[in-house]
C-alpha cells in the first residue's frame, strides 16, 4: 500500500477543496440577503437583455474546417508510432509512410480543388449542380457564405 | 493525447525491447486488385481536381469501368496462382488468399463493372455532376475485397468500415432531395451503432481467444475446448449482430426499406448488391472457417435468424405498392436464402450461398437501373402503377425486367432458379428440413409480388384496347405457367406442392386486383433509357440468361471456390 | 496497488450498455453520435485491458484502428448533418420523418 501513501496530499487537497466549495454556498445563502429580481435570476448579469434568439446558422465553413481538421488529426496516429520506430523500419518504413501520405495529399488536393478551404469572398471553382435554379437549398448557402458569391 | 502516450510508449517498448523489428514480407500481388481500384480512385479523384473545367459524368464511368476490368483480371490471375499452388496467407498472415476470396474478388470486380453503367445513366439525367459516386464506389468495392480475403478480425473491421462508410455518403449523394438526406442519416446512424457492436465483439472474442487472426482463433479453439465460455459466446453473438445489420437480416433490417427507398435508385443497386457481397463474404468465413467448433453454438441462432428473414421478407413484399420499397423488402427476403447455406455450414452449403451472393448482386443491380430509369426525372415516382403498360411503351426493357424478376422469383432457365435450388438442397442434405420447406414458402409468396409486377408492365386493362386485354390475358395465362413450373421445379425436391399450388391459384388473381383501380394516370408517363443503361442491362440480363441455361461454369467456379478454403 | 482487470471489464460493458440504449432512446442525432463514440471507446477500453491481462501488444495496436475509423466516422456523420439541416433549426431525428419507419 506503499503507493497510496503519495495520494494522500491529493486527497487531502480534494477534501478541502469540496469543504471550501460548500462551506461557501452554505454561508452565502444564511448571510446573504436574499431580494431576487428578474435581471438578478438571468443566467449572467451583464449586459443588454437579448431582444430576439441570436440567429441559429454558422456558416457552413466552420463545420467544414473542423471536420477536415479532425481528419488531418488523427493522421497523427499513424505518424506517431511510425516516428518513434522509423530507424528501426528503414527503407520499409519510409516507403509505406510515403504511401500512406499521398494517398492523404490525393484527398487533400481535393478539398482545395472543391474549395473546401477558401475563406471569404472567393469565387467558386466548381458551379454547383443545384444552383442552376433558385431553391431553398441555394438560398440558405448563399446565406450562408455571404454576399460576395453570386449564384 | 496523453492517454495515447502511454500506449505509444509500451508499444515502443515492445518494439525496441524485442530486439529489432521483424518486418512483414509485403507481397502486394496478393492485394493487387484492391490496390488497383484504390490507385485508380486516386488517379480519378487528382484527375478531377486538377482538370481546369469540370469532366462529364461519363468519363469518370469509363475509367471506373476499367478499372473494374483491371480488378477482375488480377483476380483471375490470383484464381491461377490458387488453383495451381493451393491457398496461402500473406502480409503477416492478415490477407488469406484462397478461393473463397478469389471468388468475392470476381464478384465485386463485376459489380464494379456493371454499377457504374447504371449511374451514369442516372447522373446526366438528374444532373449531378463530380466523381464522387464513382469514388465512393472504387472505395466501397475495395472494403469489400478487403473484408473477403481478411484473415484477421481487425482487418476484417476495417474492410467493413471502408466498405460502409462511402454507402453512408452514397445514400445522401443527391443533396437536393429530402429523402436521399434522410436515407443517409438513417443508414449512417444504424450502420455506425452495428460497427459499435460489431468492434466490441472483436474486443471480446480477442479477450477470450488470445488473438483476433482468424487462423490463431480458429488453432487455439481446436487445442482448447471451450463449450461455454461467457465471454467468447458474448463476443461471437455481437460478432453476429453486427454482420446481420450489415448484410440485412430480420430482425436488424429496419434500416433496409428506407435506406433503399430514399437513396439515389443507382446508390440502392450498388448498396444492396456491394453490401450483401461483403457481408456475407466475411459472415461466412469467420463462422464457417474460424468457430466450426462451436457450431451447437451459433446455428441455432442463425436458424431463427434465417427463417424470420425468409418470412418477414416475403410476407412485408407483398403489401408494397412502391416497386422500390418492394425491391427492398425483396433483397431481405434474398438474405434469408444466402444464410440458409451458412446454417447448413457445408461446402455445399457454402458454395450455394457464394453462387446466391454472385447471381443475386447482378440481378438486384439490373433491377434497380430499370426502377431508376422508370422512376422519371428527380427519381420521385416508384409506384407500381408508373409500371402499366411498359410492355407496350418499352417492349424491350419490360422483357428485360420481367427476366429479372422472374429470376429473383426462382423461374426455372434463369441463374436464379439455381441459386434457391441449391442453397435449398443444401440445407436438405444437412438434415434442416424446416427450414428448406420455409424457405420454399417463401419463395412461393415471393412468387406474388415478383409476377404483380410483370403483370402490371404487360397488361393494358383500362388504358389499351381490346386487342391489348387478350394479349395481357395470354401474359397472364403464360406467367403462370413458368410460376407453376417453379412450384413444381420444388415440389419434386420436397412436399411443399400444396402450398405452391394455392400460391400459383391465387397469384394471377391478386395480381390482377389492381387493374380494378381506378386510373390514376392519365398521361403516360416518359421513360427515357441511356446508352450505357442499356448496356448494363444486356450484361446482366445476358449473364442471368446464359448462366441459367448453361450454369456449370459459374456454378463449377463457386464449387472450387470452397475446396480451395 | 492494482486493479483487477474484471473491473475495466465492468466499466467498459457499462459504458457500451449506456451508449447502447442512449443511441436508442435519445432523438437528438448529435447525442446519438456521442453514444456512438461512447460504444466505440468501450470496445477500446476492453481491448486495452485484455492486451495488459494477456501481454499482448495487438490489442492496444487494434485501438489505433478503432480510433481512426471512430474519427472517420463522425466526418462523415457530421457532414451529412450539416447537408440535411441547413434548411432546418433544431437537429433532431424525429424531424426527419418522410420515409416511414
Amino acid at each position: 500500500m506503499g503507493s497510496l501513501d503519495s495520494y494522500l496530499p491529493i486527497f487531502i487537497l480534494f477534501v478541502l477543496a469540496l469543504a471550501f466549495a460548500g462551506l461557501s454556498i452554505v454561508a452565502s445563502k444564511l448571510l446573504a440577503p436574499q431580494r431576487p429580481t428578474s435581471a438578478k435570476e438571468a443566467p449572467y448579469e451583464c449586459g443588454i437583455v437579448p431582444a430576439e434568439a441570436p440567429p441559429q446558422r454558422f456558416p457552413v465553413r466552420f463545420y467544414l474546417v473542423a471536420m477536415i481538421f479532425v481528419i488531418f488529426d488523427i493522421e497523427i496516429i499513424f505518424l506517431f508510432p511510425w516516428a518513434v520506430v522509423y530507424n528501426q523500419l528503414g527503407r520499409f518504413g519510409l516507403v509505406e509512410i510515403i504511401v500512406f501520405a499521398a494517398s492523404v495529399f490525393f484527398s487533400f488536393l481535393y478539398l482545395v480543388a472543391n474549395g473546401a478551404l477558401d475563406w471569404g469572398p472567393v469565387k467558386r471553382v466548381r458551379p454547383v449542380a443545384s444552383e442552376q435554379s433558385r431553391t431553398t437549398t441555394s438560398t440558405v448557402r448563399r446565406v450562408g457564405h455571404g454576399t460576395g458569391e453570386a449564384a | 493525447m496523453t492517454g495515447s502516450t502511454g500506449v505509444l510508449g509500451a508499444l515502443a517498448a515492445h518494439l525496441l525491447g524485442a530486439g529489432g523489428l521483424v518486418l512483414p514480407h509485403l507481397n502486394y500481388s496478393t492485394i493487387l486488385p484492391e490496390l488497383i481500384l484504390l490507385g485508380g480512385m486516386l488517379v480519378i479523384l487528382a484527375a478531377s481536381a486538377l482538370s481546369p473545367r469540370p469532366l462529364p459524368t461519363e468519363v469518370y464511368a469509363t475509367a471506373t469501368v476499367g478499372l473494374g476490368i483491371a480488378s477482375l483480371i488480377a483476380s483471375l490471375v490470383l484464381w491461377r496462382d490458387v488453383t495451381s499452388h493451393g491457398a496461402f496467407t500473406a502480409i503477416a498472415r492478415s490477407i488469406d488468399v484462397d478461393g473463397f476470396a478469389v471468388f468475392f474478388l470476381v464478384v465485386v470486380s463485376c459489380i464494379l463493372i456493371v454499377a457504374p453503367m447504371f449511374a451514369a445513366g442516372y447522373l446526366r439525367r438528374e444532373g449531378i455532376t463530380g466523381c464522387e459516386y464513382y469514388v465512393l464506389a472504387l472505395i466501397s468495392g475495395s472494403g469489400a475485397m478487403f473484408m473477403a480475403s481478411a484473415n484477421d478480425l481487425i482487418l476484417i473491421f476495417l474492410g467493413l468500415e471502408i466498405l460502409s462508410i462511402p454507402l453512408y455518403v452514397l445514400a445522401g449523394l443527391d443533396h437536393r432531395r429530402e429523402a436521399s438526406g434522410e436515407a443517409a442519416m438513417k443508414y449512417f446512424v444504424l450502420g455506425a451503432f452495428s460497427s459499435a457492436i460489431f468492434v466490441y465483439g472483436i474486443a471480446l472474442t480477442y479477450g477470450a481467444t488470445g488473438s483476433t487472426n482468424l487462423a490463431e482463433i480458429g488453432a487455439f479453439l481446436s487445442r482448447n475446448v471451450i463449450t461455454s465460455n461467457g465471454v467468447l459466446l458474448g463476443g461471437l453473438a455481437l460478432l453476429l449482430v453486427g454482420f446481420a445489420f450489415k448484410v440485412a437480416a430480420v430482425p436488424f433490417h429496419m434500416w433496409t426499406p428506407d435506406v433503399y427507398q430514399g437513396a439515389p435508385t443507382p446508390a440502392t443497386g450498388f448498396m444492396a448488391a456491394m453490401a450483401k457481397a461483403g457481408g456475407f463474404a466475411a459472415l461466412l468465413r469467420v463462422f464457417v472457417s474460424t468457430f466450426p467448433t462451436l457450431r451447437t453454438s451459433w446455428q441455432p441462432v442463425v436458424w431463427v435468424l434465417a427463417i424470420l428473414t425468409l418470412v418477414l421478407g416475403a410476407v412485408v413484399a407483398i403489401v408494397q405498392n412502391d416497386v422500390k420499397r418492394m425491391l427492398a423488402y425483396s433483397s431481405i427476403n434474398h438474405a434469408g436464402f444466402v444464410l440458409l447455406g451458412l446454417e447448413a455450414a457445408t461446402a455445399r452449403g457454402i458454395a450455394g450461398s457464394l453462387y446466391y451472393v454472385f447471381v443475386y448482386s447482378l440481378l438486384v443491380l439490373g433491377s434497380f437501373a430499370v426502377v431508376a430509369a422508370v422512376g422519371g426525372n428527380g427519381d420521385a415516382d416508384h409506384d407500381i402503377s408508373r409500371y402499366r403498360g411498359l410492355g407496350r411503351r418499352r417492349p424491350v426493357l419490360a422483357v428485360g425486367f420481367a427476366i429479372l424478376l422472374l429470376a429473383q422469383a426462382g423461374a426455372p432457365f434463369t441463374t436464379g432458379f439455381f441459386s434457391k435450388f441449391y442453397v435449398v438442397e443444401a440445407a436438405v442434405a444437412a438434415h434442416s428440413y424446416a427450414l428448406a420447406v420455409i424457405a420454399m414458402g417463401s419463395a412461393g409468396v415471393a412468387a406474388f409480388f415478383y409476377l404483380r409486377v410483370v403483370f402490371v408492365m404487360f397488361s393494358d386493362v383500362g388504358i389499351a384496347g381490346a386487342s391489348d386485354v387478350s394479349r395481357g390475358g395470354g401474359e397472364i395465362a403464360r406467367a403462370g405457367a413458368v410460376a407453376a413450373e417453379v412450384r413444381e421445379q420444388d415440389a419434386t425436391l420436397l412436399g411443399g406442392a400444396g402450398a405452391s399450388a394455392v400460391a400459383t391459384l391465387v397469384a394471377p388473381a391478386y395480381v390482377a386486383a389492381p387493374e380494378l383501380a381506378p386510373e390514376g394516370t392519365p398521361s403516360e408517363p416518359e421513360v427515357s433509357v441511356s446508352p450505357w443503361v442499356t448496356t448494363g442491362l444486356v450484361l446482366c440480363v445476358g449473364a442471368t440468361l446464359v448462366f441459367g441455361i448453361w450454369p456449370q461454369p459459374l456454378v463449377d467456379f463457386a464449387h472450387q471456390a470452397t475446396l480451395i478454403f | 496497488m492494482s486493479v483487477h482487470a474484471s473491473w475495466y471489464l465492468t466499466l467498459a460493458a457499462l459504458l457500451f450498455t449506456i451508449g447502447a440504449v442512449g443511441l436508442l432512446v435519445r432523438r437528438n442525432v448529435l447525442v446519438m453520435f456521442m453514444c456512438v463514440e461512447l460504444m466505440l471507446n468501450a470496445a477500446n477500453l476492453t481491448f486495452v485491458t485484455f492486451a495488459r491481462a494477456l501481454d499482448d501488444i495487438g490489442g492496444q495496436v487494434a485501438v489505433f484502428f478503432v480510433l481512426v475509423v471512430a474519427a472517420a466516422e463522425v466526418v462523415v456523420g457530421l457532414g451529412i448533418i450539416v447537408a440535411i439541416f441547413r434548411r432546418k433549426v433544431g437537429a433532431t431525428a424525429d424531424d426527419a420523418h418522410m420515409l416511414k419507419g
